[in-house]
């Protein structure tokens, strides 16, 4: 039973971070390679303060804050580089925050931050606190989606000169999806940080950007249930595929590379095109 | 005189990075791909360095040997995996190149072992002295004096040549080039082939410099490759190579005087940022 | 009365060549007024400065006598410009209807916490059938602009130019690349819309349709004004002759 609950706890997590993502580069189209160290700032919060003796959930609004801060500052320079140079910019982000991460003291160096307390929930109430928190991000993506201004991030996405024309403040509307895609990022960390009871600067580095990106576009760039699907199978798939032992990474990359081969929208794609061709048949 | 010999190691470096990051500027400027799996090839050309190196005992037959072999590897990524994914959104030729780098790390790995292979007899491993008590490896003179040749071939080939002209008009403007005749598709597997075994020869120089190749000697080149290209102007080759240096020399020094607050990574993402935020299209980028 | 849109001795100079030299121009309430002049006249430039592409080194414009420089150009739209570019440039994962129906909704987008709160849709989409229906394309109105031909978007353009109700409605060559009947029926569109009380400035190579719809031309040439007036006085001017014969050919 222990094992269950941690893997739900883990898939629930991926999904709140995939969906994170998924605001900033689903909803209003802006690519990010760097999104880890959005989730890094909020476990490393949570873990510094708990250290300091801060109840878990106190921490908790705090990483959110500063993780959409650092999002904040993102976001600006998304507003000076766009599309590839946006992509290493972000890329760039993530390099510069397990650099900084590395050198500080208080944060634990090289080593990390290890023995962080337990939080009151108990290992049941915790992983029902994640579950919480990631199926109310997804409503709320999914209100979003459907408001008006899901409508307005539809047309960024699709081409920003053009929402210029149309009298859109793209500026504006970008802050607020990397504001929101980076403080949920944080809140990801947060429970991260409590899950594992240890922050180290290389959880949260290129390769796990790479990871949550993977998870986005296998999902179906900007489908809220497509992403949170993809986050949870690809999370435990390590797991899953236990059994080919050695080439578990070396199946993980292949099914990767399948499936931006062979379908590129991903899962959504493959629903939405199934869905079509059985109506068309009936 | 630490200066000297810090520039001097910033330049070698500058000389691989410009070797690894010319393949992916190429296929940039045609296909607009971001290729991670350039570094697959680097690893590649370094592995087929040392075996056949091993094998026959020359290095020479090797370094030509690996770049052809990874040239036509280089070609068969071009034909197989983005072939197919062009006019798709740009990020999934990302992916699908990030998913190949990660795929052949772990092959290199179940092939050949996770700890690496080094040369039996290791080539060139003496130093010269330049002057009172300065001195280089052998192999460090032999990247900076390969790369200058090589470049300076290439140059040469692309302003005297009808396929180098050909080659120039297709990467400045594929449409233009198409309405002259000029075949993209050649061009486009010319460019995997010249990108891939420059990556290949560098494989082969920096295997000599550590006299060791391992599985994950690509992941640096991955990221750090692009962050030249990207520093440089996306798709302009001079603006590589001044990126290149830049970037070598940065680190050399960064890591010397630097080196306590930033680690060598995080100095050169740092200056790129900085880059970018002056000048949002790169070095030498036309905007 | 004020004009809607004052042009005042604008100058631009890119490097050492200037493209707009000293041009001035005066836009009334419920003008009609044909932008001509010859290739490299400068007509692109000009109107890349009151859209706030290109930033003029001298001059002054003025929407209602209230300055546009320094505004950016969805600052310019919702001060009451609006641009139906030359370049179709439709939301390509969007239905015509959607695409028009955003425009409509411009009072929403400006504000995203009423954005966010907003659900239905119903009052723009009923708007854009209307504006839809006005340009000719209600049939249209759900299918995707990928498969429509040149005419249907640039009659999108139109569409989405008017769901901003615009003070002044930029048209710039709505005319280029449609064939005879396609061009004529388009210029028709544009006068009734100015007929009904919508002041446009026309960008337009196609001279026959200028002519033919619009009571006044506004004639630059080599980046200065030449005449500006009623059309069919301008261009019986033998300076205005001239400048096109003696310009390029294809003009």
């Amino acid at each position: 039973m222990a094992y269950e609950i941690t893997l739900i706890t883990s898939m629930a997590i991926s999904v709140l971070f995939a969906l994170s993502l998924n605001f900033i580069t689903g909803f209003c189209g802006q690519i990010s390679l760097g999104h880890a160290a959005f989730m890094g700032v909020g476990a490393y919060t949570t873990a510094a303060m708990m250290k300091a003796g801060v109840p878990f959930i106190a921490t908790i609004p705090v990483a959110a804050v500063l993780a959409g801060c650092l999002g904040v500052l993102v976001g600006i320079a998304s507003l000076r580089v766009r599309h590839d140079f946006l992509a290493i910019t972000t890329m760039g982000v993530v390099f510069l925050f397990v650099g900084i991460v590395r050198q500080q003291d208080f944060l634990g160096g090289e080593i990390g931050i290890s023995g962080i307390q337990a939080s009151s929930f108990g290992r049941i109430g915790f992983m029902a606190f994640c579950l919480l928190l990631a199926a109310a991000f997804a409503v709320f993506s999914l209100v979003i989606k459907r408001s008006w201004m899901g409508f307005v991030f539809d047309s960024i996405a699709d081409n920003e000169d053009v929402s210029r024309v149309l009298g859109i403040d793209v500026s504006k509307y970008k802050l607020i999806a990397f504001v929101v895609g980076t403080a949920a990022a944080g809140v990801a960390g947060s429970l991260y940080a409590q899950q594992f009871r240890f922050v180290g600067p290389d959880s949260f580095g290129f390769v796990e950007s790479v990871s949550v990106l993977a998870m986005v576009i296998v999902g179906g760039i900007g489908s809220v249930w497509g992403v949170a699907v993809a986050a949870a199978g690809l999370s435990v798939m390590p797991l899953m595929i236990q059994f080919v032992d050695d080439y578990k990474i070396l199946v993980y990359s292949a099914l990767l590379f399948s499936m931006m081969r062979w379908a590129p929208d991903g899962l959504a794609g493959i629903v939405n095109r199934s869905v079509k061709r059985i109506r068309r048949r009936s | 005189m630490l200066y000297l010999e810090l520039l001097l190691q910033g330049i070698v470096q500058g000389s691989i990075y410009a070797l690894i990051a010319l393949g992916l500027t190429l296929v940039y400027g045609l296909l607009r791909i971001l290729h991670v799996a350039h570094a697959a090839l680097f690893t590649l050309g370094a592995y087929l360095g040392v075996i056949v190196t091993n094998a026959t005992g020359s290095l020479v037959l090797a370094t030509a040997v690996s770049m052809v072999v990874t040239g036509v590897v280089g070609m068969a990524v071009y034909k197989l995996a983005y072939e197919p994914l062009l006019g798709k959104p740009p990020f999934i030729a990302l992916i699908a190149s990030i998913a190949m780098f990660i795929a052949s790390e772990e092959i290199f790995r179940i092939i050949f072992g996770p700890y690496g292979l080094s040369y039996t007899n290791p080539p060139l491993q003496g130093y010269y002295e330049i002057f009172g008590g300065f001195y280089l490896k052998y192999g460090e003179m032999l990247v900076i004096g390969l790369s200058i040749v090589m470049l300076s071939i290439l140059g040469w080939l692309s302003g005297n040549t009808r396929l180098g002209v050909s080659w120039r008009a297709t990467v400045t403007d594929p449409s233009m080039a198409r309405a002259f005749g000029i075949n993209i598709q050649n061009v486009r597997y010319l460019n995997f082939f010249i990108g891939s075994a420059l990556a290949a020869a560098a494989g082969v120089l920096v295997a000599l410099l550590n006299n060791l190749v391992e599985p994950t000697m690509g992941s640096v080149a991955s990221y750090k490759a692009l962050a030249i290209i990207v520093l440089g102007g996306l798709g302009s080759i001079r603006g590589t190579l001044v990126a290149a240096m830049a970037i070598g020399i940065i680190e050399s020094f960064g890591t010397i005087y630097l080196g306590h607050i930033l680690g060598r990574d995080a100095l050169a993402f740092a200056f790129l940022i900085l880059v970018l935020m002056v000048r949002p299209q790169g070095l030498l980028g036309a905007k | 009365m004020q004009p809607v849109l004052e042009v005042k001795n604008v100058t631009v100079r890119f490097g050492g060549v200037t493209a707009v030299d000293n041009a001035s121009l005066t836009i009334n309430r419920g003008d009609l007024i044909g932008f001509v002049g010859p290739n490299g006249a400068g007509k692109t430039t000009l109107m890349r400065v009151i859209t706030g592409i290109v930033k003029p080194q001298e001059g002054e414009v003025l929407l209602e006598g209230r300055s546009l420089l320094g505004m950016s150009i969805n600052q310019r739209i919702r001060a009451g410009l609006a641009l139906a570019q030359q370049i179709v440039q439709p939301l390509r994962a969007m239905t015509l209807l959607e695409n028009v129906a955003l425009a409509c909704g411009a009072a929403k987008t400006s504000n995203p916490l009423v954005a966010m709160r907003s659900f239905d849709r119903s009052a723009e989409n009923q708007r854009a059938m209307e504006l839809l229906t006005r340009v000719g394309l209600k049939d249209a109105a759900h299918s995707e602009p990928s498969k429509l031909p040149l005419g249907y978007l640039k009659r999108l353009e139109v569409a989405r130019a008017l769901a901003l109700n615009p003070k002044l409605l930029l048209l710039d060559e709505p005319l280029a690349g449609l064939n005879q009947s396609e061009a004529q029926s388009l210029a028709d569109l544009i006068k009734t819309l100015n007929a009904d009380g919508l002041t446009i400035l026309l960008i337009e190579h196609n001279l026959r349709e200028v002519m033919r719809i619009c009571p006044q031309v506004y004639v630059q040439e080599l980046g200065r004004s030449l005449a500006f007036g009623p059309a069919k006085e301008i261009m019986a001017r033998p300076d205005v002759i001239r400048a096109y014969l003696g310009g390029t050919v294809d003009a």
